[in-house]
């Protein structure tokens, strides 16, 4: 499967064709040799690209990786298939109850903008008091219960407008 | 692995207000522990110095190999015991480093009450000796102790799981080929003669060390013989004529060193083959936990918050995530060590139990030691989930967690409400170890459920015997019912009663795992199998 790494806000895909006795890629379609390819630290590196040295100086951040190559610094990230699965679907415009309850506090209203994470209501089930959160940034739809009413497990308590509402 | 992201906003203002909340209770927290070590009269530290004799707490710490981790057990066991007459149950356990090995340790504690053995002292050395056995740990017995707490001898000598019981485990660990080592700095009377006798080694220190069953005092009593402590039981003779003991020490330091040279003798473990990567700190910082853990025991918090703050890099391969949800399962490292862990996200349902039922099952086929983090109100109840079969599916988890073969350890997070504490492997399941969080609550039922019933109950008493309740008695009676209910909740009845291995700092959390995972290492696995399923 091919890596996708964001340089400079464009994506680039990337696979590996070969491990030894040297790195080969296969980047946006074309091929390169890699050979003496550095430990993966950070500071001074350099690696011998299709035959011609680079150096270059290398900074980790976190997810980042910052690189500073003849005077220009770029910063590189892989993007994670996972974090755009299910981020423009309608499958997150609902807010489900994960269990069997009573609303006991709403804390936002219909209408509203809401940021990912943001509690919208709480409910109690079993003598345990949970928040549900907005599970993307958008604007609530509606609420379906009131405050003091109850519902089953898997009843959607509120909804997000859907994503492709917006502009 | 991935790393988990965190949805906590740290300058929120539910962040600020946890985070004062649980300071608050670590510094009380702190403030026992502390007095619990060092406080101790005068009168006693006095005695102490005048004997030439250390304080069990340096005694230790000149033993353990410089700058290596000693994970002290029970802290504060017997805390609410007692009036508090018996800091720590009177005596110190731990997992430390000697010479290059990691052993338990056990230390009397002599500067109260002469080391004597309270009801709790007995379940702690007991308790220390069973981890010995479960994880074959070598241990070195710091022996200072005069025997059992003569007042209390009911609870502390008859019983199976009384002061018996240390010697039955310390001949176990010999019979597993655990070594064990007895250091005598003080009087060893009666039932802690025979701690320096069953050990497979003794170092006795001269002038102040000696070993009898019974003491001088008790000898002229029983047969009018007149006989000094020196020529009873002392080093001279013990090394000399009755080889009950094998080193004299001069002093408390010698008697250390030839301790420690003593274990550098000893072939070294061999552990099983546990997978190991390179271990990395948290990408979250550790801290925060006390930001994220709430107020109140009733709300609810994402468990994930908890586990990237405990793992390796914050990551974490979540099994199942979208199945269950109630519980969280996967895989992540804890320095280095790969563990399945299980946390609780909410009440157990039926697929959530199954769900923890199939992880166990997948961890013990992998060789995988298990962690739970237990935050649990309990399984679901109601007629729904009766006809859809709960308690079968609680049974399948219950059962694929006390059959495990693989290590266990259980986090005491928050609540432990009923039966959810027993499949989340709860004490009663022979976790290697068992901590708690200083805001961890624990009981059949919570302090408000409790109250009700109890008062309702009382109520009912009171109605038949025709007195008057008017709502300022009824409030009363459930306040009082619910405090004396409270305090029984509480972690530090927990960790005084000895239910658990004792109060962390959440901060300490993963250091103390780490140690707890290697410890356990050392046993091999046990044996694969399950019992019968009700599908």
């Amino acid at each position: 499967m091919a890596m996708i790494l964001m340089l400079e806000g464009k994506p680039h895909a990337i696979e590996i064709l070969r491990w030894r006795p040297h790195l080969v890629l296969r980047i946006d379609g074309r091929r390169h040799e890699i050979t003496d390819i550095d430990d993966g630290r950070d500071g001074h590196r350099s690696a011998v690209i299709d035959g011609a040295l680079v150096r270059f100086v290398r900074a980790t951040d976190d997810d980042r990786c910052h690189l500073r190559i003849d005077g220009r610094t770029f910063e590189a990230r892989r993007r994670d298939p996972r974090d755009e699965a299910g981020g423009e679907d309608h499958a997150h415009d609902g807010i489900k109850a994960p269990m069997p309850g009573v609303v006991v506090e709403i804390h936002r209203q219909a209408g509203e903008r809401v940021a990912r994470g943001e509690k919208i209501v709480t409910i109690e089930s079993m003598k345990l008091q949970t928040a549900l959160l907005a599970p993307r940034d958008g604007v609530l739809a509606r609420l379906k219960h009131a405050a003091g009413e109850t519902f089953d497990k898997d009843a959607v308590i509120a909804e997000l407008e859907p994503l492709s509402g917006e502009a | 692995m991935r790393k988990l992201v965190s949805m906590i906003d740290t300058n929120g203002a539910d962040f600020r207000r946890f985070d004062a909340h649980n300071r608050t209770l670590l510094a009380k927290f702190r403030e026992k522990q502390s007095e619990t070590r060092h406080a101790r009269p005068k009168r006693d530290l006095e005695r102490l110095a005048k004997q030439g004799k250390m304080r069990p707490r340096e005694r230790i710490e000149k033993l353990l190999d410089p700058g290596t981790p000693f994970l002290e057990l029970s802290s504060l066991a017997a805390n609410m015991a007692y009036d508090g007459e018996s800091p720590a149950a009177s005596c110190i356990t731990g997992i430390g480093v000697v010479s290059g090995r990691e052993v338990m340790i056990h230390a009397d504690d002599s500067t109260v009450k002469g080391g004597a053995w309270y009801p709790l002292t007995a379940k702690k050395i007991v308790r220390a000796l069973d981890i010995a056995i479960e994880n074959r740990l070598p241990v070195v017995h710091l022996s200072d102790s005069a025997g059992g707490f003569l007042q209390l001898q009911s609870q502390v000598f008859p019983d199976r799981h009384m002061a018996g019981r240390i010697f039955r485990n310390q001949s176990i660990l010999s019979k597993m080929g655990v070594k064990q080592l007895a250091l005598v700095f003080g009087q060893c009377t009666a039932g802690g003669a025979y701690i320096p006798a069953l050990s497979d080694y003794n170092v006795i220190v001269r002038g102040t060390g000696a070993v009898f069953l019974g003491g001088p005092p008790l000898v002229r009593a029983a047969t009018g013989e007149v006989v000094g402590v020196e020529e009873l039981g002392g080093a001279e003779m013990h090394t000399s004529v009755s080889g009950v003991c094998d080193y004299p020490a001069a002093t408390e330091d010698e008697a250390i060193h030839i301790g420690r040279e003593i274990v550098a003798q000893w072939e070294g473990p061999k552990k099983w083959d546990c997978r190991r990567d390179t271990p990395e700190p948290p990408a979250y910082d550790p801290a925060e936990l006390y930001g994220i853990v709430p107020d109140d025991i009733k709300t609810s918090f994402d468990m994930r918050e908890i586990i990237a703050r405990i793992v390796d890099g914050s990551r974490f391969h979540e099994y199942q995530p979208a199945y269950g949800a109630t519980l969280v399962c996967g895989f992540a490292n804890i320095w280095g060590f790969r563990v399945g862990i299980l946390a609780n996200n909410g009440v157990l349902f039926n697929d959530s139990s199954l769900k923890g039922a199939h992880f166990i099952e997948l961890c013990n086929q992998n060789n995988t030691p298990l962690v739970f983090l237990q935050n649990i109100t309990g399984y679901m109840i109601g007629r729904e989930y009766e006809r859809r079969g709960i308690t079968k599916d609680g049974a399948k988890m219950i059962m694929a967690q006390s059959c495990s073969h693989v290590p266990k350890f259980t986090l005491m997070c928050n609540g432990s409400f009923g039966a959810g504490n027993y499949g989340m492997c709860g004490r009663a399941f022979d976790g290697r170890l068992l901590f708690t969080w200083p805001n961890h609550q624990i009981g059949v039922m919570g302090g408000d459920q409790a109250a009700n019933t109890l008062a309702e109950v009382k109520l009912n008493q009171m109605k038949r015997n025709g007195e008057a309740i008017d709502d300022e008695a009824l409030k009363a009676l459930w306040d009082e019912t619910r405090s004396a209910y409270q305090e029984q909740l509480s972690a530090y009845w927990s960790t005084s009663e000895i239910w658990d291995d004792g109060i962390l700092d959440p901060v300490d959390t993963r250091n103390a795992l780490g140690v707890a995972l290697s410890a356990s290492l050392n046993a091999p696995l046990g044996t694969p199998g399950y019992g019968v399923f009700r599908f």
